[in-house]
């Protein structure tokens, strides 16, 4: 039973590895404003671009690199359009996914043609703490792009506290957009930051799928991880820890579906994958403790006195 | 010294001038008031001076080197700091952050050195949307001052105030002077001009109607401010105008029963505490009552749970013996309880919308055709005579709200109340805010007719001059709260309201 | 000029030629002449009644649930979630359908599926209404989670034996719905060469009655005025919960009937994958349409061609058909980039 329960938690861990990086980064563009839909397209580019780049050079890392490019540069559309140009979050969001899922099934029908396994990053175990019972394989058994996963989810929720001063700025940009201009705080340069950011992190969520989970790249890989994204957030109610903590739930349900047959249980599987949404409605809607979105969310900026 | 030069500053949108050439020119420690009323181009000139827009045409100089903020960043930078009307503090934020978000050094002792200075303590820890509006307009003037500007620019900053809080802002721009500072006070008060102010620029129509004023006088001022002479004035314009002499209206008996009673009304506060405590309030019919006092008492609350918008966690509202404490909306309107909300374009009317459909919203279903369209031929000539009789200047019942000035907004949306019928009570509130002279006098004008009429009348008004020269009784709210009432001709009437207003025991 | 320029109309043409260009190239890089996929495209739009008919009703099914958005966005309700309703109207609709017996007369059968299928996806959104109109919850953000547990629904529908899988008799066995009966089944229209159903009809008309009902009625006027301010509106006697819920139902109802309709629609099953994403594409007809009923058909027309070209594009002329959505895409955001452009010429 406790293999199965370790199993289930270093199943869940790794499968929330991509979730946290994407949605540390959603977190802070939604803080600031601005609803990026689009970290779905950024990921599928960033793992397209993971999977291309570690095809063309046989390297791993060069493939990581490609996807942070890639990831950056649907960032850099999505910014484009709804900071620049004030166009409506959900229609750019949506469409920039459809974009996004032609342009790399395209590429790939061009460039993936014999189906084979890709370099990618292999487990990382640190000797002594990942032969901690239970917690051990899961906390301490991850792939390098794991631990910065961990990483980068730490370094954000803690960097967006209102201790400090960017913290604070990009609350007031995601509340009053107004209000932070008259302050003398850069809007649009702080929400075109915050939106380049979800692109980095969502490429390298990106590259996590495909180079460290799959090791190839097949049609929409992403498959809703990204939205799943943005539930985190909704769900973790615009906090930093408690997205976290969305996560790693999200990870481990998934987790569940391969685990629960193993074990004999059968819960249907859709009432699985349904969880995560369900939770979040249960959090916006305030039926489970108090939740505010930003007020400034999915508003653009314009200084018209 | 020159602190600000501005020459030949024109705006246009489109084919409004909302500036045309204005020249402006304040001097290093001098309090420098900016008059006008409502339209004149004030508030534009503020976001000039503040970079929120840039000027179609003219030049701006700070001490002497040329001054074009592209945005309100170069503003601060240049050592300008604004004082808006809307306040500009995130309201989910605390003090202490609104204020860090500013990014100057050494904030705790720039702080104290305020408090010291000014006597402008603020309560670092709160959250700014739990403050009463007179704190956070405190709030708003710490955090212009703590990067301690060159020239301070205050956009009609004492609306929101009492008169002792107006008291110590006064003394704070006065200070700031004295110091060497600039300060431009932007205001439509007159009495606020006489008591700080050492010279005055007046504005209308985006003009400069009169500049380096040193004469303060009512009798100086208002004729360039509306461009015609003072005796015209109503004496409640002067209340209006913040004036300090005011001509109260005679006593008058009220001798019948009461159709209005509140019983016992309170509305607990979200976080704790009553934003409305235990309030009872009777009006007979012809007669008008004013609710006093500094915004943010429970007025606010008073007027929502009178208009429906607000079910009050305790107390009954009845109006000729009908409870209407649950009542929707409409029912009040049927009942005959008109509502002249506070704020006009969230409440009153739908700006996007046309007159004739603001006119007749809750009254669609009188203008049908085959049952099922809607008659906009037979709601556009109704509204059309609406329009004529009330002296309402639109282009047509067709045009948007929203391209009527704020008095003709005002008119439809008091046209609209006074046309229940019967018109049972009326209750306004802030009806004269942002209007000018001339639909000031025509919309109180409305609400005496009413009242003359045998409405019972609520008038709730923070221009205490105001409520004394329309009222038979005043009442004051304070803490959600409402005093004992104060019949406006009585003697030291107006001395005892002020006493009220700040929590005085009178 | 300048206005001419601005011109909506204009902007969508040009629009419409960066994006064209933009699939020449991705055909080129397929290794396909320009000639040659342009053939295929045009086939697959209209060469043969066959692609005529399943364009139109490609496009009919975008047009209900854009017709539908429009109602909402009217109350100032922005509905993400048709795909939601979609998926959870054709699952009603299948239900409603399999309930009937083999031998159901078609003015039976079929009015018992789309009033199903409409009930459903009418339900679904109310779920948001609801949540909007007593707890003030953004209606994006449900819409959008609805959405998720909308498809969840399904799965679980067409994956459970108890639900509406049919019968397992071999491993081969689909997760989808036993057919339905005939009479359930949406009539063809047109030719016999032609698949159009009865939906077409029913989009152009939804499409007229939304039309006459925002812009003749007293109930379009009082959506218009909540969708406003809702403040006034209660202010002055409307009631404004129950037209913020009733606009979202009316919108997930039409979501709903579409979903029924593709159900009754060859092979009259219902399948894990039956919305084909619809959903979503509806939702940007309706935003790009802002409103105008003219602009919601002819949107949903155009992206119902380019839907039925791009696929005949992959079966005539090898080009993928992601080609086609990459257009499709990219069109939609030259277009949302340059809304702020063409509002500028309407001032």
């Amino acid at each position: 039973m406790s293999a199965v329960l370790e199993e289930i938690l270093s199943g869940g861990v790794r499968l929330a590895a991509p979730l946290l990086l994407a949605s540390a980064g959603e977190l802070v563009s939604e803080r600031a404003g601005v609803l990026n839909l689009s970290v779905e397209g950024m990921m599928l580019t960033g793992a397209f671009a993971g999977a291309a780049g570690a095809m063309v050079t046989g390297s791993a890392v060069a493939g990581v690199a490609c996807a942070l490019v890639a990831g950056l540069l649907v960032a850099l559309i999505q910014a484009i359009l709804s900071v620049t140009l004030r166009a409506d979050q959900i229609v750019t969001g949506i469409t920039a996914n459809a974009l996004a899922l032609g342009a790399t099934t395209y590429g790939a029908r061009l460039l993936f043609t014999d189906g084979s396994s890709l370099e990618g990053f292999a487990a990382l175990p640190i000797p002594v703490l990942s032969e901690i019972p239970l917690i051990g394989p899961a906390l301490f058994e991850q792939t390098a792009l794991g631990y910065l996963a961990f990483a980068v989810a730490a370094a954000l929720a803690f960097g967006l506290s209102r201790r400090f001063t960017w913290g604070l700025a990009i609350d007031a940009v995601g509340e009053d957009t107004l209000t932070a201009d008259r302050c003398g705080l850069p809007v649009r340069l702080i929400r075109y930051a915050a939106v380049l950011l979800t692109g980095a992190t969502a490429g390298l969520a990106g590259a996590d799928l495909a180079l460290a989970e799959v090791h190839a790249f097949s049609d929409n890989i992403t498959g809703g991880v990204g939205y799943l994204a943005v539930v985190a957030v909704i769900a973790g109610r615009w906090r930093a820890w408690p997205t976290v903590l969305a996560c790693l739930f999200f990870g481990v349900a998934q987790a569940l579906q391969f685990a629960a047959p193993a074990v004999g249980l059968h819960v249907p599987a859709p009432l699985l994958v349904t969880i995560p949404y369900v939770i979040a409605l249960l959090a916006v809607s305030g039926l489970v403790g108090r939740s505010r979105a930003p007020s400034g969310l999915t508003v653009p900026f314009a200084r018209t006195a | 010294m020159i602190a600000l030069e501005i020459a030949g500053l024109s705006k246009t949108y489109g084919s409004v001038r909302a500036l045309d050439g204005v020249d402006l020119t304040v001097e290093a420690g001098t309090v420098h008031c900016v008059l006008g009323e409502n339209g004149a181009g004030k508030s534009t000139l503020c976001h000039a001076v503040g970079g929120s827009l840039t000027p179609s045409a003219g030049s701006m100089s700070l001490f002497g080197t040329r001054y074009a903020p592209r945005r309100p960043k170069e503003a601060i930078a240049a050592g300008v700091a604004m004082v808006h009307q809307h306040f500009s503090l995130v309201s989910t934020l605390t003090v202490a952050e609104n204020l860090r978000l500013l990014r100057v050094g050494g904030l705790a002792a720039r702080l104290e050195r305020l408090a010291d200075r000014y006597g402008l303590a603020v309560p670092l820890d709160e959250t700014v949307g739990d403050l009463p509006l007179g704190v956070r307009q405190r709030v708003e003037i710490v955090k212009a001052l703590l990067r301690e500007p060159r020239l301070l620019v205050l956009d009609e900053p004492t609306g929101v105030l009492g008169p002792a809080e107006v008291d110590a802002l006064l003394t704070t721009c006065r200070r700031i002077a004295d110091d060497g500072g600039a300060v431009v006070l932007v205001t439509h008060k007159l009495g606020e001009v006489a008591r700080v102010a050492d010279v005055a620029t007046v504005l209308r129509g985006g003009k400069v109607a009169g500049s380096g004023l040193t004469d303060l006088s009512a009798d100086n001022l208002i004729p360039l401010m509306i461009g015609r002479p003072a005796d015209d004035l109503a004496p409640v314009l002067a209340g209006t105008l913040g004036l300090s002499e005011v001509v109260v209206r005679d006593e008058r008996a009220i001798d019948q029963a009461p159709v209005l009673s509140l019983r016992d009304i309170s509305v607990t506060r979200p976080g704790g505490g009553y934003l409305l405590e235990n309030v009872d309030l009777d009006i007979a019919p012809g007669e008008i009552v004013g609710v006093a006092g500094v915004e943010g008492n429970g007025q606010t609350e008073l007027i929502h749970v009178l208009s429906g918008a607000l079910v009050p966690d305790a107390g009954t509202v009845e109006l000729a013996g009908e409870d209407l404490t649950r009542a929707t909306p409409a029912r009040r309107t049927a009942a005959g309880l008109g509502v002249v909300p506070e704020d006009r374009h969230h409440e009153g009317c739908v700006p996007e919308l046309d007159v004739a459909t603001n006119l007749y919203l809750g009254r669609l279903g009188e203008y049908r055709r085959f049952h099922v369209l809607l008659d906009k031929k037979a709601m556009r000539s109704a509204a059309t005579a609406v329009i004529e009789k009330h002296g309402i200047s639109a282009p047509g019942p067709a045009a948007p709200m929203s391209a009527l000035s704020g008095g003709n907004q005002q008119k439809v949306v008091l046209a609209r109340e006074l046309a229940l019928d019967p018109l049972v009570c009326l209750a306004a509130a802030q009806p004269t805010r942002g209007l000018d002279v001339g639909a000031v006098d025509a919309v109180l004008g409305r609400i005496r007719a009413a009242a003359a009429a045998g409405a019972a009348v609520l008038v709730v008004s923070s221009e205490l001059g105001e409520l004394l020269a329309l009222c038979d009784r005043v009442v004051v709210a304070y803490r959600g709260k409402l005093s004992e009432a104060i019949v406006a001709a009585a003697p030291g009437a107006h001395d005892k309201i002020a006493h009220l207003m700040i929590g005085a025991t009178a | 000029m300048i206005a001419a320029v601005r011109h909506p109309v204009f902007v969508g043409a040009v629009a419409a030629i960066v994006a064209a260009c933009a699939g020449l190239l991705l055909a080129a890089g397929a290794g396909t002449s320009p000639a040659v996929a342009v053939d295929a495209l045009v086939e697959g739009m209209t060469g043969t009644p066959y692609a005529i008919g399943s364009s139109l009703n490609t496009a009919a099914v975008l047009a209900l649930i854009a017709a539908g958005f429009t109602v909402a966005y009217r109350a100032g309700l922005v509905n993400v979630g048709g795909e939601g309703q979609l998926c959870v109207g054709g699952v009603t609709g299948a239900a409603a359908g399999l309930a009937l017996p083999q031998g159901v007369p078609g003015w039976i059968g079929v009015p018992v599926v789309l009033i199903a299928g409409f009930a459903g996806g009418a339900a679904w959104a109310s779920i948001a209404g609801l949540l909007k109109a007593k707890r003030g919850t953004s209606e994006v953000i449900t819409t959008l989670l609805l959405n998720f547990v909308g498809a969840g629904v399904l799965a679980l529908a067409v994956h459970e034996e108890a639900l509406l899988r049919q019968p397992v008799t071999s491993a081969e066995t689909l997760p989808q719905s036993a057919p339905l009966p005939p009479g359930a089944r949406l009539p063809l229209i047109g030719s016999i060469e032609s698949p159009a159903t009865l939906i077409v009809v029913l989009a152009v008309a939804a499409a007229l009655i939304v039309a006459l009902v925002l812009r003749h009625t007293p109930t379009g006027l009082r959506l218009t005025a909540v969708g406003h301010s809702p403040a006034a509106s209660a202010r002055l006697g409307l009631g404004v919960a129950r037209l913020e819920v009733g606009g979202l139902a009316v919108a997930g109802g039409l979501a709903g009937a579409a979903g029924a309709c593709l159900v009754a629609t060859a092979p009259y099953v219902l399948a894990e994958h039956f919305s084909s994403g619809y959903g979503f594409t509806g939702l940007v007809v309706g935003l790009l349409a802002r409103g105008s009923l003219t602009a919601v058909l002819a949107i949903a027309l155009l992206f119902g061609l380019l839907t039925n070209g791009g696929i005949n594009l992959q079966l005539a002329a090898g080009v993928p058909a992601a080609s086609v959505q990459v257009v499709q895409s990219l069109l939609v955001l030259l277009i949302a980039a340059s809304m702020i452009w063409t509002r500028k010429g309407a001032r």
